[in-house]
């Protein structure tokens, strides 16, 4: 086959011709854009907000579409045609430095959002988020109405259980922070209420714990866990005091259990997210041991109730226990198992 | 007053001398984003300096200013050469190079002010949009009215390849950029996503690969001094390049909520798009057999001898990657930063930098001013680039099976962290052999020793 200028100029342009009407021409034609079953339509400032991720190469680092695979937020709803109803351009990202956010909306409320913006390690102080403070807090209001779309109806939803339990939430802090402890307390189930941290707070697990809450609570709760992290300023209700948890355990004794429910499932209308999708089991119950230690100056870890004993588990003995009462019953406890263990040699 | 714009090859000059100059500010641009991902707070609270936008900076800038200026140069140099007959009008070169350097000159002005449209690859404002396919289209008519007034019969295969790409490019781009709809340069929902990986592959497919393949194909031959291989293999690489290449968009898109004939498609013509790989390199390959060490030996030859190396592992592993059950790790993190990487600068700007050292001499009629600094070059941007695709491919892995085994993207990020200060570090040894490339160029132009004009044919 010679190469003429006729076949190879009109041939290229040919086939090429060929092929886009395959691959962007017929589906031009063939997909219709309708939308889903939880479509809604975005609202002036959302839109502006949307324009605002365009521009500024959001999707750079941020996916609009959860995949059949994904763990972590937003799984609970796979991406389907539908939802991109519209949005022009529906921009779904190439690259998860950051989460995917097609099921942001509601997932936290606008006071999180804010602070997010200002600098993304108030809230999450490992972020690599560059802060977007100088776009000003017009615009990040925009951004952040664009985010609380993001679920369409089920973002919705999540939002209306926000704000329900914002009122609440700055109801009881207005109260005053014994009645505010006391409320939130009443939140937890009564099982988890009377429940001890399971794990002994030894000083690897306090350092384990301290890493977490260096990681994630830090600049809310604050260095010292007064509640007056570089976050607090944006948040309504603001975070947590822990030092005045002291006063208000449950039953006088208890308060690991109300720790770990707390973090598992977050507090919907303040700014405290859920983590149960980001830590598991051990890591809670480290980072609340930590926080017991250090902010409250006393740890349930170990009392009663508790079952066998995990094979690994150090003789460990909690010396935060003053009340008595509970410290009798630790000792007895220890008493027995030494009696125990001597019957079994 | 514009005497300057009909001196010969005056116009492939200027654009070798600004993909010279793009090279360095696009991966400075580069740097700036590789920092961010480093230290989030380095550059706290500077607009033009936030990583949403130095990105767009960096991307748009190396893909269309650096390689591809410096492509469209070599090639408006050697299609006439080719050709024997000087280019058809090099005024009209000068208006391509005019539009063409506006729409890249855009990006760093505009991207910096958090205007763009966003789309990867299509960030570009409409108006410039405009101008692209002004440069494209003028290129168009320029190389086909050149090949029309040819005085040489034989179609060289290099011309097939520059001359097609402005022929495929504007169409596209046109259509990828969804031009007709200037605000959003989208279209509403989902189906935009068609379009924008259309363009999205079509890029590096049939605007930078033909480029390169040109390039390599009209430098290695003249450097081992022996005959093309097989014209067969010549004339079945090129179509199978436009017919592959141009119907593989969808596999950026294959884990998205799309039609599923589509996708099937892209992932088998993403498997046959290694074809068109292997014959060019192939062909080179039996060209350059029993005088390899004259192409390695030989400064222009080293970079278009690892570009094609660069260009068999972007290849392989593009149609690996496009395979479902590999990109469920693969998708959505570093490993595709990588990839990225060895394609554009391994690949095309390497074969690009080859091309420049070996056809510079040609187009000033002076001598390289060194030698040396070329080789210096190469080793920085070799050095650098190896080790951004090794160190990427680890990090893109790490994340990929950490996310794959539950873990969320959050707490994978402290794991990152060692890979992205290697690759700025890295980042370094490529700017610095850009800055060294530049300056070389300058001082050819300034101070080369006038070559021996027998010397050249």
């Amino acid at each position: 086959m010679k190469m003429t200028p006729k076949i190879f100029i009109i041939g290229s342009i040919l086939v090429w011709a060929a092929s886009i009407s395959l691959m962007v021409i017929f589906p031009w034609i063939s997909m219709e854009d309708e939308p889903s079953d939880i479509w809604t339509p975005m609202n002036e400032k959302a839109k502006a907000g949307h324009q605002l991720y365009v521009n500024n190469g959001c999707h750079y680092c941020h996916s609009l579409f959860v995949r059949t695979i994904d763990w972590g937020k937003g799984a609970e709803r796979i991406a389907r045609m539908g939802d991109y109803y519209q949005m022009q351009p529906a921009i779904l990202g190439t690259e998860r430095t950051g989460p995917d956010l097609s099921q942001e909306g509601g997932e936290h409320p606008d006071d999180w959002h804010m602070a997010h913006f200002i600098n993304p390690r108030y809230t999450n102080p490992l972020s690599l988020m560059p802060s977007w403070e100088f776009l000003g807090k017009e615009k990040i209001e925009q951004l952040t109405a664009y985010m609380q779309h993001l679920g369409w109806a089920d973002a919705d939803k999540r939002m209306a259980r926000q704000e329900k339990w914002k009122k609440k939430a700055i109801a009881a802090y207005e109260a005053g922070p014994d009645s505010n402890i006391t409320w939130l307390h009443q939140q937890v189930p009564k099982e988890w209420r009377n429940m001890p941290n399971p794990y002994p707070a030894t000083e690897p697990a306090l350092k384990r714990g301290e890493n977490i809450y260096e990681n994630f609570c830090l600049n809310c709760h604050g260095p010292v866990g007064d509640g007056m992290g570089k976050a607090a300023e944006y948040m309504d209700p603001p975070p947590l005091n822990f030092t005045t948890l002291k006063r208000n355990l449950a039953e006088d004794k208890y308060i690991g259990g109300i720790f770990y429910y707390q973090i598992m499932n977050g507090i919907t209308g303040t700014a405290m997210p859920y983590f149960k999708r980001q830590l598991e089991s051990e890591k809670i119950w480290d980072v609340s041991n930590f926080v017991a230690a250090w902010f409250v100056g006393y740890s349930d870890a170990n009392i009663e109730p508790k079952g066998i004993d995990a094979s690994y588990e150090p003789d460990w003995e909690n010396p935060y226990l003053e009340d008595p009462e509970v410290q009798s019953e630790q000792d007895a406890r220890m008493e027995e198992n030494k009696n125990k263990e001597e019957v079994s040699k | 007053m514009f005497a300057f714009t009909k001196k010969p090859h005056s116009a492939a000059l200027a654009f070798i001398i600004a993909g010279s100059v793009w090279f360095v500010i696009g991966t400075i641009y580069g740097l700036f984003s590789a920092i961010h991902l480093v230290s989030p707070e380095f550059f706290d609270n500077i607009p033009a300096l936030v990583f949403g936008r130095t990105r767009a900076v960096h991307v748009n800038t190396v893909l269309y200013g650096f390689v591809g200026s410096l492509s469209i140069g070599l090639g408006m140099y050697y299609t006439p050469a080719l050709l024997k007959r000087p280019i058809w009008s090099e005024q009209l070169g000068w208006l391509s190079f005019f539009f063409w350097t506006l729409t890249v000159l855009s990006g760093p002005l505009t991207f910096s002010m958090g205007m763009s449209q966003g789309r990867e690859y299509t960030e570009y404002l409409w108006i410039f949009d405009i101008s692209l396919v002004l440069a494209v289209l003028t290129l168009a008519i320029n190389l086909v009215m050149t090949i029309l007034r040819r005085k040489e019969n034989l179609l060289y295969v290099s011309v097939w390849y520059f001359t097609a790409t402005f022929l495929w490019v504007g169409g596209s781009y046109f259509l990828g950029n969804v031009m007709w709809n200037p605000p959003s340069g989208a279209l509403p929902g989902i189906l935009d996503s068609i379009f924008h990986w259309f363009w999205g592959h079509v890029l590096p497919g049939l605007l930078l690969t033909p480029m390169a393949i040109g390039i390599a194909y009209f430098v290695i031959p003249r450097i081992t001094r022996t005959p093309l291989y097989s014209h067969t293999l010549s004339i079945l690489g090129f179509w199978t390049l436009v017919v592959f290449y141009s119907h593989i968009g969808g596999h950026h898109i294959l884990q998205a909520p799309m039609p599923n004939w589509l996708k099937m498609i892209s992932v088998v013509d993403s498997l046959f798009m290694f074809l068109p790989v292997i014959i060019v390199i192939v062909n080179l390959w039996m060209t350059w057999r029993g005088r390899g060490g004259k192409v390695l030996g030989d400064p222009a030859g080293k970079w278009i001898a690892l570009g094609l190396f660069w260009y068999l592992i972007t290849g392989a592993q593009g149609s690996l990657q496009s395979l479902p059950d590999l990109q469920v790790i693969t998708h959505f993190n570093n490993w595709t930063v990588g990839h990225a990487h060895i394609a554009i600068l391994g690949f095309s700007g390497f074969i690009a930098i080859g091309g420049l050292w070996h056809m510079l001499p040609m187009i000033t009629r002076k001598k390289l001013y060194s030698q040396k600094l070329v080789q210096i070059q190469f080793g920085l941007v070799m050095a650098g680039l190896t080790g951004f695709f090794i160190v990427l491919t680890i990090a893109g892995l790490i994340q990929g099976e950490a996310w794959y085994n539950g873990e969320v993207i959050y707490r994978v990020l402290p794991q990152l962290n060692a890979y992205m200060v290697l690759r700025a570090a890295l980042g370094l040894f490529i700017i610095t052999g850009s800055l060294i490339g530049l300056y070389n160029v300058i001082m050819t132009i300034r101070k080369g020793q006038p070559v021996d004009s027998v010397e050249q044919h």
